[in-house]
């Protein structure tokens, strides 16, 4: 990078409380799935007449990329960068619904105004009246962290400043349903502080958004830096260790730099075996997991990221969260491993 | 020729007009349109409601693209897949290299395939003709697929910003290889016509019952389309080093934002004019350089009137020749971007300026007058491109001579 990327600002909702705050103010159990996200009172940032008629993840994904404007203290961004796996599949869902229904009678508009998957983004510009680039990401594992490597890019190599970007998600009913047969979730229900020993197959189903702003100078008292990303599809359980080494030394890291390791176990017997070989880098790392308290879903790693982040920012990271090694010093440098059914691959380097 | 450079030394595209470059070349030049009732989708407005088709049944689209089984295959991957070997067979690059990278772009995605038998993705224990269809819905699959069919190994993404899509991944390709983390990259859309969109784009009542007039005063909207179109860009250097021919180079390009409305232009252009000019500024020109315009012209009365203000206000009284050649392929949507940097680079290559068909007279507001007959032999250094979409979505590209 020509410059250094810091994150200066940070937001999430999900299924977790942490709205409006630096990290999770408490962890949620739940003992069924789908985890949904509770939602905050976003009044100033939506007419709640019109939150009502939006979908939800138009609702979770503006307000939650204006909080995290307003907590970086920007008004009006340079750029808005959004990672959604399904967009706005509610809607399209609805149109799709209306139109077979009614044998293609005129379907309503509305809805397929709001299916056009850069509805999130398109919403934001115009909610901060924002006419620099737009772009959205659908790209299923790596739809966040691909917008995350564009505001990387755009700040850290391109000169932007203050760039937003951020991932967003809800699995509609319908989508859960249909995907029964992926294996993706699991079919019976447990709970989820406990999902990461399970013996079977899938993980638990959630949604929720997590944004940031990327800027070249830093704010804040305990400024974390967006050091580097990398996305990478297929390679299987065996080029994941490989490839984290390979990004390690790009960064002039060696794995005992690393005194955070958060990886994407999500409950899934087989998939999460990926992990081992990676935990074994680090044996010096804590290492910690956030899907079981946010469930997996397309942008899963969005939250990851912010909770690592959070680790960074505070200093803490919730007992619940921490698999291996329990702290016993600031964290300095994080890396987020993730890999989506083992074929989306993304790594995200955090320093303090 | 520097690192900076990025240059375009494959293109491949499966359109109403034509299967591979070469045809649909022959058909601008022939003035030959793909626009004509809808045969091939099923759909209530089958005869109705005009389109440009891909004329060629799945198993025939199956049989062109050749994937190593057709099972889970959309027409929209197949699409990409056919337009994406003959970019790579152009350009000569060893896709399989994790310095290539493939950006794509679409906005239905595999919609085609699960539209006529969605409902029966939800019975108990669906049989494989429905079962293989059931992942393929979400834009991403398509991306995967391909990149997996063809064994590659670098970056795979997938942007969907609505008719600016496939220029948008043309953008991304363009800086990710400026910015040194890709030598080159696999950049475009596909898009199959499906009945999703056709009712939505109904719905908005902005579809023409007969075929397009783009910038015409009676035009009554669009006619959409399907195509899957991909450009190979790479490093100058590169290129040269392993004797590939440089098309053309992506001079410049820029994406803004209007922020004025969900999804139409503001009525003064003043969102195109800002793609336009930073475009333009990016390719360290001025407005006069431009010889060609390969306008957004969808044939809607707020697209062509806000469009045709923007290019009075950037060009005053000296608009370059312009054309918009939706009229030969209707509105391919996420393809629509690289269907026309690939038209925008034969006119290039060609020296050639392509018709507007059915153009009669201009409009109030912006009294402009498009390329009437397609015709070779002009000198073209530097060709715009626009690509403008829902969510206030404004990209415009410039490809200039090597």
């Amino acid at each position: 990078m020509k410059s250094p990327v810091y994150i200066t600002g940070a937001s999430m909702i999900g299924p977790q409380p942490g709205f409006d705050r630096d990290g999770l103010e408490r962890v949620v159990r739940y003992d069924a799935h789908p985890l949904k996200s509770i939602e905050p009172d976003l009044k100033r940032y939506i007419d709640p007449m019109r939150g009502r008629r939006m979908a939800k993840v138009a609702r979770i994904g503006i307000g939650c990329g204006l909080n995290a404007l307003e907590r970086a203290g920007v008004q009006v961004p340079e750029a808005i960068i959004v990672g959604t796996g399904l967009g706005c599949m509610e809607s399209t869902e609805r149109f799709f619904g209306s139109m077979i229904q009614q044998d293609e009678m005129l379907p309503n508009p509305t809805a397929f105004i709001q299916s056009t998957h850069n509805n999130v983004a398109g919403q934001l510009a115009l909610a901060v009246k924002c006419t620099g680039a737009n772009f959205t990401y659908l790209h299923r594992g790596l739809s966040f962290t691909s917008a995350l490597l564009d505001g990387l890019v755009q700040v850290g190599l391109e000169g932007a400043r203050h760039v937003l970007v951020g991932g967003a998600e809800v699995i509609t009913e319908d989508y859960f349903i249909t995907q029964r047969h992926s294996g993706i979730w699991k079919q019976g229900s447990v709970t989820n502080l406990e999902v990461l020993n399970s013996a079977d197959r899938g993980a638990l189903c959630g949604e929720g958004a997590a944004f940031f702003v990327l800027d070249a100078q830093p704010r804040g008292e305990r400024p974390v830096r967006l050091a580097d990303a990398d996305i990478a599809y297929r390679g299987g359980a065996e080029a994941m260790a490989a490839r984290i080494e390979e990004f390690l030394q790009r960064n002039g890291l060696q794995s005992a730099d690393i005194d955070l390791l958060m990886v994407g176990r999500g409950g899934d017997a087989e998939l999460d075996q990926a992990y081992g070989p990676v935990e074994a880098l680090f044996p010096d790392a804590t290492v910690a997991a956030f899907k079981h308290l946010c469930g997996e879903f397309y942008v899963a790693n969005a939250f990851g990221t912010w909770l690592t982040w959070s680790a960074l920012a505070t200093g803490a990271l919730p007992a619940e969260a921490v698999l291996r090694g329990v702290p016993d010093r600031p964290f300095r440098t994080a890396l987020l491993c993730d890999h989506f059914q083992l074929k989306d691959h993304s790594l995200v380097l955090l320093r303090s | 020729m520097s690192h900076d450079r990025v240059v375009i030394t494959g293109m491949g595209i499966v359109s109403a007009i034509g299967h591979d470059a070469r045809s649909n070349l022959r058909a601008l030049l022939e003035e030959r349109s793909g626009i004509a009732p809808i045969t091939r989708l099923s759909t209530r407005f089958r005869g109705e409601i005009p389109a440009g088709e891909v004329q060629l049944t799945d198993d025939a689209l199956g049989a062109l693209a050749a994937p190593s089984s057709m099972r889970g295959w959309t027409r929209t991957a197949l699409l990409g897949l056919a337009a994406i070997k003959e970019a790579i067979q152009q350009s000569g690059i060893e896709h399989r290299s994790p310095r290539v990278g493939l950006i794509s772009a679409t906005t239905a995605g595999g919609i085609d395939k699960s539209e006529p038998i969605y409902t029966r993705f939800f019975e108990e224990d669906p049989p494989d003709e429905v079962r293989q269809y059931i992942g393929t819905h979400d834009p991403g699959e398509h991306a995967e697929r391909i990149a997996r069919e063809l064994g590659m190994s670098g970056m795979v993404t997938t942007i969907s910003t609505a008719c600016s899509s496939s220029a948008n991944a043309m953008i991304l390709g363009t800086r990710l290889i400026r910015a040194g983390l890709l030598d080159a990259a696999i950049v475009g859309g596909a898009d199959a016509l499906c009945r999703f969109t056709v009712n939505g784009f109904n719905s908005l009542m902005i579809l023409d019952r007969e075929p397009c007039r783009p910038f015409d005063r009676r035009r009554a909207g669009l006619n959409l389309g399907e195509a899957g179109a991909y450009l190979v860009i790479e490093r100058e250097d590169l290129a040269r080093a392993r004797a590939a021919r440089s098309l053309a180079v992506v001079s410049g390009f820029a994406n803004t934002n209007e922020a004025f409305h969900a999804t139409a232009s503001s009525p003064d252009g003043e969102g195109a004019l800002l793609a336009m000019t930073r475009a333009i500024q990016k390719a360290g020109l001025t407005a006069q350089d431009i010889d060609h315009v390969n306008v957004h012209g969808t044939g809607t009365l707020n697209n062509d009137s806000s469009e045709g203000k923007a290019l009075m206000r950037l060009f005053s009284d000296a608009v370059p020749p312009f054309t918009s050649t939706k009229s030969f392929t209707g509105h391919t949507l996420g393809a629509a971007g690289a269907v026309e940097a690939i038209y925008s680079a034969l006119a290039l290559m060609e020296g050639a300026h392509f018709a507007t068909l059915r153009f009669a007279e201009p409009l109030d507001e912006a009294p402009l007058t498009p390329v009437l007959r397609s015709s070779t032999g002009h000198r073209i250094r530097h060709v715009l491109s626009n690509s403008f979409g829902f969510g206030g979505n404004n990209t415009a590209l410039v490809l200039s001579a090597p």
